[in-house]
Formats: C-alpha cells, structure tokens, sequence
C-alpha cells in the first residue's frame, strides 16, 4: 500500500498543490469570487489529469480558496468568502490600530491549525463521524442554525435594534422562489409580480456581503471626504505593531474550540461554513474574560474566525468520503472531480479506495503547509495594500467588487445592482441604527433555517418535535438558553459598567 | 534586427490568416456554454455533459465549458441567448416534466425552445428501502397501500423522482381503485435530504439512483445507513445495454432483478410502467437552423467514432443519439405518454 501512494506522489502531484493554494488564494481574496468558484473553474482541468493529480489540484484550491478570504477582511473590511464574514469583526478593527499584518499572520496560523485539526480528525474518526453526522436531521439542523442565530444577541449594541437588524436579515434572505431542489414549492414571495424576473432567486449572498461591508465602508469614507493629508496617515506601516507568536499565548482553548466547532459544522452537510464561524466567534465571545472588546480589534477573534473556517475543510470532507454527500458548496463541486474519473463516493469509498484516501490526506496535509508559507511570508507585501493611497485604492476595490459581483453568476447584471444596493442601504442603515453584522448573519442563516424548520414540521407535523426529537436536540437546547442567557447577561453587566463610569 | 522584425510581422500575419481561414469554416465562432439544468456538479447531469463538451470541444475545436446553473436559470439563459449556438442547455426529461407538474419556471419545452438531439440514458433511476424494511419488492409495497398501510416516499418535487411516485400511486389505483392515497410523498431536496429521511424513519421509501446509492446497498443490514434496491424505472431492454460489470460490485444481472418482468408496476391492466431518464440539448427558439444542422452532425460523427460509448458505458450512461429531426417527435410522444399518467393521479 505504502509503495502505491508514494508512487501516487508523483512530481506533478507536488506542483499542482501549492499552485492549486496559490491560485485559490487569488479566488478567495478578490470579493465576490470564492473557493467554490475555484473549484468550479479548475474542475475541468482534472479530466487530463489522473485522479489523484486532478484532486491535488482541487485540495489546493479549497484550501487557499478558504484562506484567501482573510485578506480582504482584515485590510478592507469585506469579507473575501462568506466564512471570513466574522473575521471582519476584529481583523479591520486591528488594521485601523495599525496592526494590519499582525493580523493577518494571526489569521494565517490560525487557519493552518484549523486546517491541520480538521485534517487529523478526518483522517483518524472520518467514518465514524460520518455516523454521528446522520443524527442530525432536520431537526437538529435547524436547532444548530438556531444557536449560530443567537450570536445576533452577543454581537449588538442595542438589542432590540439587533434582534430587528437579524430579523429583517432573515426576511430579506427569504425574497425570492421556495426552491423545488430543497423541497419547495418552486412558488415566488415577498415580492411584486413586476420583481420575479430580477428576484426569482433571490438575492445572491456575495454581492449583499460585499455591498453592506464594503461597498458601504467607501461611501462612508468617501461621505467624510479624503484629503491628501490623511490618505495613508492613519494606516501607515512604518507604525505598525508587529506580529509575534506570543499572541497566541492563551489562546489554545480558542483554538482548539473552533477548530473543533468548524470540523463539526463542516460535517453536518446543508450548514455551511458561515455557521461555524459565526458559531465559533459567538463562543470566543461568550467564554473570554473581556467579551466586551471583542469586535473592536481583538486577536483572539480573529483566530476564532479562522481556525474554525478553516476547521470546516476537513470537517467538509467527512460526509463526502464517508457517505458520498458532500459537507458544503466547495465539496459538492469536489464530488465532480470523482464523478468525471467514474469514481463512485459512498460508503464504503475509503475501504474501497484506500490508495486515494492516503493520497488525499497526504494532498490536504502539503495544502495547508503550502498555504501557511505562501501566505505567511508573502502577507507584508500584501498588507502593503492598505498603503496605497485611499482615491486610488477605493476605486479599484469598487471595480474588483463589481466584476466579483457579476462574475458569481456567470454574468448576471442584477447581481451588480444588488451590490450598490445594498453599499447604499448599508450605508444608510447606520445612520438609523440598523446593525450590519446581526443583519447580515440573519441574511446568511435566514435560508437554510427556514428549509430546516418547515421540513421539520412538514416530516413530524408537530412544533413539539424541536424539544423531544433526541438526546441532541434537548443539549442543544441547554446551548441555545446558556448562550442567549450570556449574551443578555453581559449586555446588562456592560450596561451598569458604563452607568457606574459615568457616575464617577 | 529590423529582419527579425520583419519575420516575426509576417509569421503573425499568416498565423492571423491561417486561424482566421479556419474560423470561418467553423459556424460556431469562440465559446461554447453548456447550461445545464441542475445545480450539482456531481450528478448524473454534469457527468454527462462533461462526456459531450469534451468531445464536441475536440471534434469543433473550440472551447467548450459546462455551467452547473439549474433548470429555471438554464431555460432563461437560452431563451435570453444563443441564436448563434454558443449558448446550449442540457437537461433532461425533467425540462417537460416540471411544465407537466405545474412547477414555476418551466414551459411548454417545443413551444419555448428548440428541442435538440437526444444524448444518451441514465437507466440508474432507483427506488431504495432500508435493508431491515419489510417490504423485499415493488409489489409488496403496492400490496401494503392497497391493505391500507401508509407508505411515505421521499421525492424531489415535480422531476424525474415524482415521476417513479406518480407512476406507483396509479399502480395501487389500478391494482386496489381507491387505495392511492396511501402512498404519501414526502417532498424533500437533495439526494442527502431523501438518504436522510429513510435513515431517520421518516420515510420509507426514497428515489435515488445506482450511481449515488450502490454502495449503501451493500452496507451490512445492522448498519442504519444500508438500503435495499427494490425498484429501477428504465426499462428492461435499455439496462440491458449497460455494461455487464453493471455500477459498482452490483452486476447487471442483479440490477435486473429490479426491472421489468421481476419489478412490475402496473400501468394498467395490461402493460408495465417504465422510464428511462433521457438526456437532450436544448436550444433558443430561434437558433439557426444550420447551426442545429451543424451540431447534429458534429454529433453523429462523435457516436459514428464509437469512443464516446465507451466512455458513457463506464460511467453507466447508455448511448443513445438521436438528431433532432427524430428527437422532437419523439419526447412529444413520451411527454403525452407521462402527461395521461399525471392527469390520472391529479
């Protein structure tokens, strides 16, 4: 066996991965085009390639395309990919104080730990979580969302301006058909007759994120007006606070966390990556000692955000190898890979496969070293980005997320629309207090929750169903009060902290 | 210098002129994009259609790309686009299917678009149980929704798999009349949904393919995950053009134990329900008639060559070319076939 895989380890096979990370990087770090779309692209190359080359690619490109998501969050405050969504919440914070590298070098090493996590623990228990992956039903599913939906409440200033923020993020998520492909009735709602042909599908995600982080940030900066003076004043590297690994010192319980809680959520097919982020940031937040400083430029946010997105690769794999039904967007392309090859994923494709299997972990293991250096050494000319002087900058960001915008559905103008839209709405929705990231995370979540709670009921017909499906469904309700339960709790400790500062 | 130049000037001119000459023989010009109806990338329709960009790139030597976009999306892309063949759609029989069942998006398919040629067959369109199941065949579950019993299958709504359910609820109709409604459908999304609905006993029969559920079939019978073929919906002749290898560790010949004359569903008192998944090109309704002409025999000269078949075979696909002169009237006649069947069980 060993002599068959290392005879699979052929040169190619270690050229086409750091190539496969490189170009996914580009994939993930330009707004609007994701690992997905790496994967989707490069997906017809593999049929010259052999299986295994083919998949070294892919593991490459899902890999970087993963990582590469970081690097617009931390500089320029949109998220490259949907999973990086929560690294925006202190990555840009951090390279506002001028600690722009430092964190992305903690993004980095914190998605080459969950990278490497998830990996282990899919080489090691992949089959048998894959057993503890079908527990979830529905019903389980949508108690998961739930508790990813209650970081709503963590995350606002003000909470009944967040709780609104989420909900009407949840109601704009739902415009559009209820697909047939999960079940629906393939009707339109939320709409007038004269929107179908725009909102027939809804909005797409990567354009309402781009648009309410990014785009929305340049109207505010341009609002303020640039003058010269300014322009890369405050951001200037020569002040920059270096990186250093004792950042991490006291973090490995966060690490380990959300790496645990990516690979998890990865392996839960239907979830997606944006959960786990979401869900790792909202623990990070709930078990640290100052929750209040998270979202203001605190490493170990950024870690949270990374190490579980990056967690999910691994974890995505899990159901793919183990049952043939692929963890999230990118492992569901990656299926096509063996489809094309003629290679059935079920099962019993490890036991059948084992060349392959060894060759694909070896592949996922070079991927996230190969990510690791080519990020990690590369970042300080990259992060030499927030340098470039903000009139010459913006408009080549607004460029990039225009063309991200209409390249996410293979040309689709509407997606370009909807990017100023929501730039223009996000930037007014700060004037009346409307939160941003509560709106975005129910936008995120809004779908597949409501797929899991009328499924859940459609199959039990009983709303009681949630509190007594299984011994999983009771814990996650415990996960959901505690969680909710903190979250209010320390709203009201921060609250009095601030009453007794301003008494004194 | 000013030699070199000169050479260079001139070879880019003759290559200039040379590819410039070869374009114009070709009537598709630049790039050709497949839509196609489903949004997955590792189904059956992708499969195949990769097969036929990779071949029609080489035989038209252009570049040929398959887009994963969806059924509702694919028809608005050809209908928005491609009168000069550079945009095409592969789909299958759900495209008339969907206007069948009412769904949104889906119209009358000769009306709307330009029926192409037909490509090939999935004979993979499967109904599994689990393994533990009582039910061992097709018949006892017709038998237990004429005794009464409630028998839940998890579908995709409007498609190839409520089909297999519609065709099964005229079944019991014509077996036990009045009985029917015992078969309930369980509308669900993707494969994983339906998998997941029978490992959680929410079903207790669900659509599913050879392809994506083989290896379940040979799972132990304690494991909660192992399935039970008990019924395939193409037909007799068509599965017994596949390779005798058949898919996976499951041969041909066992995969006839759930075909016609072993599985028998009634379609009236005389005949047996069958259905064999059919892939075709469609086209914008105003597609240039020598582009259509262009394809087809871009086509028939792929399958004349005989690689492709192999190639299908392997991924249990069975070739079947038919141009579009032939292709048309043909699923117009399938189509009335099926519509009788839905307006029956309506």
């Amino acid at each position: 066996m060993i002599h068959t895989v290392l005879a699979d380890i052929t040169p190619t096979f270690l050229i086409l991965i750091p190539l496969g990370v490189f170009i996914g990087i580009f994939f993930g770090a330009i707004p609007g085009m994701t690992a997905t779309m790496a994967v989707a692209v490069c997906l017809p190359l593999t049929y010259s390639l052999s299986l295994n080359e083919g998949l070294a690619l892919l593991l490459g490109l899902y890999v970087g395309g993963i990582s590469g998501g970081l690097v617009p969050a931390i500089l320029l405050n949109i998220p490259g990919t949907p999973s990086s969504i929560t690294t925006t919440f202190d990555g840009y914070p951090m390279t506002l104080k001028g600690e722009g590298e430092k964190a992305l070098k903690v993004g980095i090493a914190s998605s080459l730990f969950g990278g490497v996590f998830s990996m282990i623990i899919l080489f090691f228990f992949a089959p048998a979580l894959a057993d503890v992956a079908i527990k979830f039903s529905y019903v389980e599913k949508f108690l998961i969302i739930f508790l990813a939906l209650t970081v709503i409440a963590s995350l606002s200033s003000n909470i009944l301006f967040g709780v609104f923020s989420g909900a009407l993020g949840v109601l704009l998520s739902l415009i559009g058909t209820y697909d047939i492909s999960v079940g629906g009735n393939g009707e339109t709602r939320l709409m007038f007759d004269f929107m179908v042909p725009y909102l027939e599908e809804g909005f797409s995600l990567l354009p309402v994120l781009i648009g309410l982080f990014g785009l929305a940030t340049i109207f505010e900066e341009a609002a303020k007006g640039i003058t010269e003076e300014d322009l890369s004043a405050d951001l200037n590297l020569s002040n920059k606070v270096r990186f250093s690994w004792t950042v991490f010192k006291g973090q490995f319980i966060n690490l380990f966390r959300s790496s645990a809680i990516g690979t998890f959520v990865g392996m839960l097919p239907g979830v997606g990556g944006s959960a786990a982020s979401v869900l790792a940031y909202t623990q990070q937040k709930n078990f640290c000692k100052e929750p209040e400083k998270m979202g203001t430029g605190e490493p170990s946010g950024v870690i949270a955000s990374e190490s579980s997105n990056n967690g999910l690769t691994g974890g995505a794999l899990i159901p793919l190898l183990s049952l043939g039904i692929p963890g999230d967007s990118t492992t569901a392309v990656l299926i096509g890979a063996f489809t094309l090859q003629g290679i059935q994923v079920g099962p019993l494709f490890i036991g059948d496969h084992l060349d392959t299997w060894y060759t694909m972990v070896i592949a996922l293991a070079i991927a996230n070293i190969a990510m690791f250096l080519i990020m990690f050494f590369a970042i300080k000319h990259i992060a030499k980005v927030i340098t470039v002087p903000k009139y010459i900058l913006f408009p080549i960001i607004i460029m990039m997320c225009v063309v991200g915008a209409y390249a996410i559905n293979y040309g689709i103008m509407f997606d370009v629309w909807t990017l100023l839209i929501f730039g223009l709405f996000g930037y007014f929705c700060s004037k009346v207090g409307i939160e941003v990231a509560p709106l975005i995370i129910g936008f995120i979540l809004g779908k597949s929750a409501e797929i899991y709670f009328v499924k859940s009921l459609e199959s039990f017909g009983t709303l009681t169903i949630f509190f007594t499906k299984s011994p999983i469904a009771m814990f996650l309700w415990v996960l959901i009060f505690i969680s909710l339960g903190y979250s209010i709790y320390s709203m009201v400790k921060t609250h009095q902290k601030k009453q007794e500062d301003a008494q004194k | 210098m000013k030699r070199i130049l000169m050479g260079l000037f001139v070879f880019a001119f003759t290559l200039m002129s040379v590819t410039g000459a070869m374009a114009s023989d070709k009537l598709i010009k630049g790039n050709m994009r497949i839509v196609i109806g489903s949004k997955s990338t590792g189904g059956d329709t992708y499969q195949n259609s990769s097969i036929i960009a990779e071949a029609l790139s080489k035989k038209l030597g252009i570049n040929v790309k398959v887009d994963a976009i969806g059924g509702s999306a694919g028809f608005r892309t050809i209908q928005r686009t491609g009168q000069d063949g550079t945009t095409v759609m592969i789909y299958h029989d759900q495209a008339y299917l969907g206007y069948l069942y009412g769904v949104k998006g889906y119209e009358e398919m000769f009306s709307t678009y330009k029926v192409g040629p037909l490509l090939a067959i999935n004979p993979g369109n499967a109904y599994l149980v689990p393994k533990k199941s009582p039910y061992q065949s097709v018949d006892d579950i017709i038998d237990a929704c004429g005794k009464g019993t409630q028998v839940r299958v998890a579908i995709q709504p409007g498609g190839v798999s409520e089909i297999g359910y519609t065709a099964l609820k005229n079944a019991v109709s014509v077996k036990y009349p009045g009985k029917q409604e015992n078969l309930v459908a369980v509308y669900t999304g993707s494969q994983a949904d339906k998998n997941q609905l029978l490992f959680d006993g929410q079903a207790d029969l669900i659509n599913g393919s050879v392809q994506a559920n083989e290896q379940y079939t040979r799972l132990p019978a304690d494991d909660q995950k192992a399935m039970r073929f008990v019924w395939l919906t193409a037909r007799n002749q068509t599965l017994e053009q596949a390779n005798p290898e058949g898919m996976g560790k499951t041969s041909r010949e066992e995969l006839m134990q759930f075909v016609e004359p072993k599985a028998w569903v009634p379609y009236d008192d005389k005949t047996n329900f069958t259905f064999d998944k059919e892939f075709i090109f469609l086209y914008n309704k105003d597609i240039k008639p020598e582009i259509v002409e262009y394809l087809d025999n871009a086509l028939a000269e792929i399958y004349a060559e005989g690689k492709i078949q192999q190639t299908q075979k392997k991924s249990f696909f069975i070739p079947d070319f038919m141009p579009s002169t032939k292709s048309a009237p043909y699923f117009k006649a399938k189509m009335e076939r099926i519509k009788k069947i839905i307006d029956g069980m309506k």
